[in-house]
Parts: C-alpha cells; structure tokens; sequence
C-alpha cells in the first residue's frame, strides 16, 4: 500500500484504472516493467506526473527485439506523436489493447493501424507489401508478394475500393474465429 | 455385448480355411461400413466393427469349439500400434497441440496418475468392504496395477470416436493429445506396479518409490529424445534423397519404425517417441520430399492406420468371446466402471479449474463435459491386461473380463452416445471455413507483434519462446535439414497462396467442364473466374504433370464463339501462366549469375517446353494411337524431326517477339543445366526428366541437325522474306506429303485450344473446307500462309489485334504442326495425339506479362 501512495496518487490511479484494462495491481506491476526498461530514466515517484519518455531507439536496441520486424511500428502505432518514444501512458495503453478485457474492436483498430504503415487510413497495397515483406523476410520476389497482395486485398475488400478499410478490415477479423484468442497477452 | 457367443450358424462348415475367408471378409469391413452413410451417422465406426468381432468371433468359437484368434499384445504394440500412432503424430497439428501443450501434458500427467491412483484404491476399498466376490484374490498394488492400466485414456479409441464427432479443434486436440501423451504415464505406472506386484508388497523400500518417480521422467523424456532423434535424421535423410524419390516415403515409414522400435527396445515409451518423431519431422521432411511422395506418405499412412485400427477393434471383439480367459465378478465390473466415469469427471473439472487460471480461452463447463465423457479405453488397456503374469496376479481374469467390459462399454455406449451429447450440449463443433490469405498472414502479423510487446515488456510467455524457437529453427535448423530449394521456398504465406490457387483452378475446372460441356457457353461468361485462377492452372499442370484434363476443358471452351474478350482473356491466362515460373526462376537465378530478363524469360520457356513435352509424352505413352497420319509418321526418320525442331525453337520466339539472338542464351542455358541440375534443385520431382530432355536436343543440335539449320537458330531477323522461311519448311515439310495431311488435321485441332487463334482457326478451317483440291491437305495451307507471312510478320508483335491475327496466326500453326512432329522423339506417333496440350502450353506460357496482369486486377476490384 505504501508502495503505491509513493509513485502514483490515489487520483492517478484512478485515473489509470478508468483509461485502461487493469486493476491497480497490475499497474503497478506494469510501471516495475517500464521502469526496469531504463531504470536511470524513470523516477520512482510519478506523483507530478514527470514527463517522461523513453526513446525508441531504447526499446529498439533490445536484444530479443532485434529480429522482429513489427518492433518500430508497434512504438510508432503506440507512441504519442508516431515517433516511437513512449511515455508511462503510452505503455500501458499497449497492453490495455492487448489484454483480455479489451473489446474485439478496439483490437481490430490497432492492429488494423499497425498495419496501416503510411496512415493513411487505408491498408493499401503497399502497407501490405510492407507487412509482407516484413514477415517473409524479403524471401519472395516482388511479384509474388504483389500477388498475394493482391489475393489478400480481394479476400477482404467489400466495398471494392482496392484498399482495405477500417470496415473491411474489422469484417474480416471478426470472421476469423481465433483473432480474440490469438491477439491477447497476459501479464 | 457378450451374449454374441452363441450366434452359430455354420456349425458344419469345418476347415479353417472358411475362418479365414471369413477373417478376410471382415476387414474389409470398415471401408464398408463407410459406404452406409446412415449407419455410420448414428453409430461410430469402431463400434460396429468391434460387433463385427463379436460377430465373427462367436462364428469361430461355434466352428472350432475354442478361441482361434487372439489381439496378441506382442502383434498389438509392435504392429498394429505404430501405424496409428505414426498417422496421428504425422498429421498432428503442431501449431494446435504446442498452443495446448500446457493443458495436454497436464491433463496427461497429472490427470492419468490421478486416475490410477484413485481408481486402484477405491477399487481396493471396494474389496475391502466385502462387496467382491471372494475369488478376487488381489491387494492394493494388485488394484493400483489394474488401475494404471484401466485409467488411460486410448488414442486409438479416441481417435475413432471423436473423428467422428468433429468437435472443435482445441477439445479434440486437447483430449487426443492426452491420450497420446498419457501412454509414458501408464506404461512407467504399468511397470513399476507389475514391479511390485511381483516383489510382493513386503519387499517394497522407499527407493523403489524413488525409482518409480525418477522411471517416470527417464521413460518418457527418453522417448521424446528418441523421436526427435530419429526426426532429425529423418530430415537429413530426406535432404539427400533428390535422385532416388522413389524410396523416400520409405525412409519416413522406415525411421518411424525403427524410432518405436529403438524406443521399445530400451524400454521408452514408444508411443511418445513416434509421436514426437512425427510431429518434428514434418515439416522438413515435407518440404523436402516431392509432391508424389508426399501423396504418397499422406495415403499409405492413413491406409496403414485405418487397416490397423479396423483389425484391432476387430480382434477385440473376437478376443471378447474368448469365455476361458475371463472371470466374471459383477462388483468390480461395475465399481470399475463407476469409479473410472466418476475419477475422470472430478479429475477433469479440477484440472481445467486449475487450468483456466493460465488459459487464454478458458474451457467451459461444456467443453469439461465431453472431456470427461469423451475418455474412452481401448486396446491398450486390452493389451495390457492380457500381458499380465497370471502366477503373479492371480485376478488377472477378473480383470480381463472387467477391461473388456470397460473397453466394450466406452467404446460402445460412450462412443455411440457422445455424438447426440455434443449436439445437445451445443458443443462448438469445427467449422471447416476456408484457409484465407488473410489469417495466414494476419496470424503470422501477430504472432510477431505479441513477441514484440512481450519482449518490450519483458515478459518471456508463450509468444517469446515461439519465436525464439522459430529463430533458431530458421536460422539453424531449416538449413541444417530442408534442401536449399525447399528453404526457400517454404513461405507459408506463399503456400497459402499456393493451395488457393489451386483450389481455385480445380473447382474453376470441375465447373467449367460441366457449364461449357453441357450449355456450350462460351467463355467469357467467367474470365474473372479464369483470371482468378490464373497461376494456378500452371501449378496444376506443373503438379499433376498431366495437364490433360485441363487442356481438354480449354479445347471445350473454344469450340464455342470467341470474340475480343476471349482474347484478351487469353492474354491474362498467357502472362499468369507463366507467371510461378518467374518465382521458380527467381530461386534459381539466386544461386547464379542472373542474366537479364528477357534472356532469363527465354531460358524458361525453352525449358518448359522441353518439360511440358516429356511431361505430356510420359503420361501418354502407353496410349493406344489409331492415327493414320502417326503411323506414317513412323517411318519417317529421326533426323527429319531433329531439323524441325531445332527450327521450331526460332519459330516460336518469334512468336514472342523476342529477338532471335536470344535463341543463342537458350541453347548455352540448355547444355550448362547439367552441371546445374545439381545445385540448382528444383522442388520439381521430374527434374531428371528435363535435363534429360534438354540433352538430348542438345545432342541433337550439336551433331545431328543440318548446318542449315544450325545457321537458322543464331541468325539475327525474324523477319527474313518469305524465301528463308519457305526454305525453312522445305526440307521437312516439302519431302512428306502425306505428313502435311496430318499437319492439317493437327491444326484443327491445335487452333481450338488456343483461344486467341480460335477465330483464325475457323477461318482456316472453313478455308479448307471452300478450297476445292485438297481439303485438307497440308501444302495448299502453306501456300496460302506464306505470303501472309510476309506481310505479317515484319510488324508482327505478340499482341496481335484480332483482324492482325487471322492472316498472322498460319505461320504459327504450322511452325507448331511442325515442331510437333519434330520432338516427338523416337515413340513420336503417340505423341501427336498430345499435341493440342503441349500447344497450349506453350501459348500459354508466352510472356505478355505485363498487361494480364493489370487485367486480373481489375477484375478483383470489379468483384
């Protein structure tokens, strides 16, 4: 208990409590974690709300992230001002997204952003291309990842724009019966 | 169940022969029963061939006055146990069962030790309360022995029944992956109580207690380390089996084998080692074997499992009407009953309370229900109690009785009732919607971004270690175990797209060939469809190595009308067809110096060619030809074909617009595949097959064909005046009179399946119909094309207006006519009847890339 008056107020808590997916417990645990990203950086004591940010190039240079190929888009989907570097809010809106609680559609928005690399609003053939050559790893040709493309755009496409949007793209997750099951994590 | 004894009709019949006519005629009785659709609906499988048993076992009893045949332990866990274990390993849904793992191993351990151990001494209780018959001589080892083995689940059973059920995936994987991973359990549990049993409750020390614990961990971790062994060098076997395809489904069945062997042999468990055999090995072994083995696997595989199946429930119901070695004892029957329903609903609900905390999908009330119903005993426990030592257990024959019984009872009521329960209780049943391109690649967007956020978090679950795995496995292991070919192209999301192409052209194909056949429509009523299938159509071509099948519907397609549609149309179908190709060529420009497109294109064409020929010749080899025209073109030299092939190939670059100096890179391209062939592995399985090809035209380029000939192919125009051309077709087409009567009616034929020069054909055909002399002769074609010829080729270009095409397309027919009779090598007259086939192809393979494929865009946002 007296752990938790040191670093938020009752008032930030509650506030955290109303914006996000979690019990008190579980911010608190959550801000350990933020903290221990760059313990230098983070205050103990989030009682005047410091501006703290932590840079990007922190969460990039970590070495279980290095292979992965969403890692930028996740901080820039996530972060504030699209530029990577997260705040304490920033980061736990990531897993309030992410948890159990949350509501399908609120995962189809995000992840429907973090697909959406130029966002525009629309996942358009080169966002895809872009998550496709991020997951195969440059291993096909241009032609056969526009091909897919293509397949996937047509799959999913119902209002016949060429481009995928919000909609079509939340249509298309909802069908997909094990989206809420594979898009969680548990703290 | 156990009254079928006195079933006896063929009293008389004496000779074991007719037992084994019957033996014979009862296995197939599976497969029958799958012909019955309204039987097999209400009753599963296995219970109607456990009755079959019964059946038939009583017929034997009544015949030969005792027990003839018997599920012998030894030929149960050596035989007819590894094929069913290998089919359920090998086809496991790896993603499925490591996302349950945790529940599987939980409910596997932990829930089949609860089992035992409850049941073994409420049954002990039992007897201790005086509710036995007094002849069930036995202690608490003795009921803690029967109970290990009466408490695990069956994967055999399970699998029978709930195959049937079609519950959704994650209950069945749960439940039969217990089964199959229970087994370590009962068969460690089995041998330390038999231990004691055989000790003798005195002489037990608390180091046995020891033992049996650390048995446990050795027996099963040991047969896991067996498996993956043996996967690992299954997978590296594979690698290398490029030149003798013939023999890599056996190596799969072979290793697996001798992984339950090993594993059997050094007293593992046997059934995790195939497992785990299975489950590791697939994915390299598949992608490195060939499609024609991998069918060949997936279906002896099943055949073995579901022979293996049909005769154990057989000889379980056969071995049921053994009355001598049983014992009735209505209290144990009963009580074990009970206790085994009653332990395995409270292990159940525990278990997934316990579970639910860590689940993500947390398994419901009903899901808990069709677990613990759905915990069927098979052959195992069978197996088991008939191995028992009768002077060591002396209830060994109430217990027989009481497995058969618990056996026949879950298989048979649990079996037959499970189905209207799940439909009762609203079980979320599978759903079999159809692979998108979308899940996959969603799926695998996600499974990065929740690694991401983990590690950003610091928190190593599930997703972390998944892709830690799958770093390993990509950066060491699929390199150490898959060809080079296969690594590259193992894309799953390229494999998706893969198989819904070719779903694509098969259901484009089946219903095609029904709406063109019998309306006669013609096709532009479904060009998106086409264009739809695009690639895929090569794929099937390159895949089933006949494109017969297709190549007819297209010959279908064309005889009707064909307008400016069908053209362009038949542009997008020329440019996709090509297109897989493109992809092959990339993997195989990688390990070479890439040379320019247009020259890569060419290399590929010819090859295809090449291919497509030897393809379509072997496929029809043994074909019975009753052309005239073929038969004379046997006795037609060798060489006059040679000349016209090595022209041919000019010809239909051409065609292609490509200029003719590139006829000069394919040849070069041709000769130094056999030393490629080598590193440049194809995931084709008919790789020999080319190369072969692609040496003997070039034996044949080199040594036999005429220096006139060989001075076509270089030469630098293609728009040589008529005379080079006319020369050209002289000297073969001159000589042979009655060849170009063939040629003619090669060309009707030919025309029909190219779609584009369909409009040209009817005029050709109409032609030679209205040309008085010789109809259909040969030459009077020719004299009418040459001049066309001239005029059309000079502005000739690969996209040939419709007006452009009537007059352009002759050369072309002819140059085809001729090519045909010209590679059909030494067999050649049956060759000829493939001709259309191989035309199309090599239409269809012509590169206007660029355009269809704008074409089929448009069509997937018109839809």
């Amino acid at each position: 208990m007296g752990n938790k008056q040191t670093i938020f107020t009752q008032e930030q808590l509650d506030a955290y409590q109303d914006c996000t997916f979690f019990t008190r417990k579980e911010i608190l645990r959550l801000f350990y974690r933020y903290r221990d990203l760059a313990p230098q950086l983070v205050p103990l004591d989030y009682t005047d709300k410091p501006a703290v940010t932590l840079p990007y190039e922190l969460i990039a240079s970590m070495p279980e992230l290095k292979d992965n190929p969403f890692r930028q888009r996740i901080a820039e989907v996530f972060s504030e001002h699209g530029d990577g570097n997260m705040t304490l809010d920033n980061f736990l809106d990531m897993f309030s997204v992410l948890s159990e609680m949350a509501p399908r559609d609120l995962k189809a928005y995000y992840a429907f952003k973090i697909y959406d690399f130029n966002n525009d609003d629309y996942i358009c053939k080169s966002d895809l291309e872009k998550t496709v050559n991020k997951l195969t790893r440059n291993e096909l040709t241009p032609e056969e990842v526009s091909l897919v493309c293509e397949k996937v755009i047509y799959e999913a496409d119902v209002d016949n724009d060429g481009k995928l949007s919000l909609e079509d793209f939340q249509h298309m997750i909802i069908r997909a019966p094990d989206f809420l099951s594979t898009f969680h994590i548990r703290i | 169940m156990l009254r079928h004894q006195g079933c006896s009709m063929l009293r008389d019949a004496s000779a074991p022969g007719m037992l084994q006519a019957l033996g014979a005629r009862g296995c197939p009785g599976g497969p029958v029963f799958h012909l019955s659709r309204k039987v097999t609906s209400i009753v599963p499988e296995s219970c109607l061939l456990i009755l079959l048993g019964l059946v038939l076992g009583g017929i034997v009893l009544a015949v030969a006055k005792k027990a003839e045949y018997q599920l012998e332990p030894n030929m149960f866990f050596l035989f007819l146990l590894p094929p069913i274990v290998l089919d359920s390993g090998y086809f496991m849904p790896s993603r499925l069962f490591f996302d349950n793992i945790g529940a599987i191993l939980t409910y596997a351990v932990v829930g089949t030790l609860w089992n035992s151990f409850a049941t073994g001494t409420a049954l002990w209780g039992l007897h201790r309360a005086g509710l036995m018959d007094p002849g069930v001589e036995a202690g608490l080892m003795d009921f803690l022995l029967f109970g290990s083995l009466i408490s695990a689940v069956d994967p055999v059973a399970v699998l029978a029944v709930f195959e049937e059920v079609h519950v959704n995936e994650t209950l069945f994987i749960i439940v039969f992956g217990e089964s199959l991973l229970n087994d370590a359990v009962t068969v460690v549990l089995y041998k330390v109580f038999n231990s004691f049993v055989e000790l003798g409750p005195a002489h037990i020390h608390a180091t046995d207690y020891v033992k049996g614990v650390a048995s446990f961990f050795l027996v099963s971790l040991g047969g896991t380390a067996v498996g993956l062994l043996f996967a690992f060098l299954l997978a590296l076997i594979t690698r290398f089996t490029k030149r003798v395809r013939i023999i890599e489904p056996l190596f799969v069945f072979l290793l697996a084998y001798v992984a339950y062997l090993a594993a059997e042999m050094v007293s593992l468990s046997s059934i995790l080692a195939v497992t785990f055999c299975g489950i590791c090995c697939k994915k390299y072994v598949e992608a490195n074997i060939s499609q024609k083995s991998r069918t060949t696997v997936k279906y002896t595989m099943k055949t073995l499992a579901s022979s293996s199946e049909t005769i154990i429930f057989m000889f379980l119901g056969i071995s049921a009407v053994d009355t001598s070695k049983w014992a009735w004892d209505t209290a144990l029957v009963l009580g074990t009953l009970f206790f085994i329903l009653l332990f395995r609903a409270v292990g159940v609900v525990l278990q997934t309370h316990v579970l639910n905390r860590f689940r993500l999908i947390p398994l419901d009330r009903i899901d808990q229900v069709v677990m613990s119903y759905g915990g069927l005993r098979g052959a195992v426990a069978f197996a088991l109690v008939i191995l028992l030592d009768r002077e060591k257990v002396k209830a060994k024959d109430y217990f027989v009785a009481t497995t058969i019984v618990v056996v026949f009872f879950t298989v048979i009521v649990q079996g037959l009732t499970i189905k209207p329960l799940v439909t009762w209780l609203k079980v979320k049943r599978s759903d079999h919607h159809k692979p998108t391109l979308n899940e996959e690649l969603h799926e695998h967007a996600f499974d990065h971004i929740l690694a991401a956020v983990e590690d950003i978090v610091g928190h190593h679950g599930y997703h972390y270690w998944r892709d830690k795995w799958e770093q390993f496995d990509k950066k060491y292991l699929s390199q150490l175990l898959m060809r080079k070919s296969a690594y590259r192209l193992r894309d799953e999301i390229w494999d998706v797209y893969y198989k819904l192409n070719i779903r694509d052209a098969i259901s484009f194909a089946d219903q095609g060939g029904h709406v063109l056949s019998a309306a006669k429509l013609a096709l532009p009523s479904m060009p998106s469809r086409t264009s739809m299938s695009e690639s895929s159509v090569t794929n099937l071509l390159r895949e089933s190595g006949s494109g017969a099948c297709l190549d007819l519907q297209v010959i279908d397609t064309v005889r009707s009308r064909r307008d400016k549609e069908d053209a362009a149309m038949h542009h997008v179908l020329r440019g996709s067809l090509y297109k897989p190709r493109r992809r092959y060529k990339a993997s195989y420009s990688r390990h070479f110096i890439s040379p320019d497109k247009q020259e890569r294109q060419d290399k590929e064409i010819f090859r295809q060619n090449m291919k497509r020929r030897l393809e379509t010749f072997k496929s029809t080899k043994h074909n019975v030809c009753s052309s005239k025209s073929k038969a004379r073109l046997k006795e037609k030299g060798r060489k006059k074909k040679n000349i016209s092939l090595t022209k041919e190939t000019p010809n239909g670059k051409t065609q292609r617009n490509i200029p003719w100096q590139e006829a000069a890179p394919v040849l070069v391209m041709v000769s130094s595949e056999e030393e490629e062939s080598d590193s440049s592995e194809t995931e084709r399985e008919d790789d020999e097959g080319i190369v072969f090809i692609a040496r003997a035209t070039d034996e044949v380029l080199q040594g036999k064909t005429t220096p006139g000939s060989l001075d076509v192919c270089p030469s630098p125009c293609i728009i040589p005046p008529s005379p080079t051309l006319a020369e050209k077709e002289l000297p073969w087409k001159g000589d042979q009179a009655d060849l170009a009567v063939y040629v003619s009616s090669e060309t009707t034929k030919i025309v029909p399946v190219d779609m584009q020069k369909a409009w040209n054909q009817s005029i050709s055909s109409l032609e030679s119909i209205a040309s008085p002399p010789g109809t259909e002769s040969g030459p009077q074609h020719r004299r009418f094309v040459c001049p066309v010829l001239e005029e059309g080729r000079p502005q000739s270009a690969s996209h040939v207006t419709p007006e452009q095409s009537s007059c352009f397309q002759f050369p072309s027919h002819i140059s085809r006519s001729g090519r045909s009779q010209s590679d059909s090598s030494p067999d050649g007259p049956e060759q000829q009847e493939l001709q259309p086939l191989m035309a199309t192809e090599e239409q269809g393979r012509m590169p206007p890339t660029v355009e269809p494929r704008r074409l089929m865009f448009h069509r997937a946002s018109h839809l």
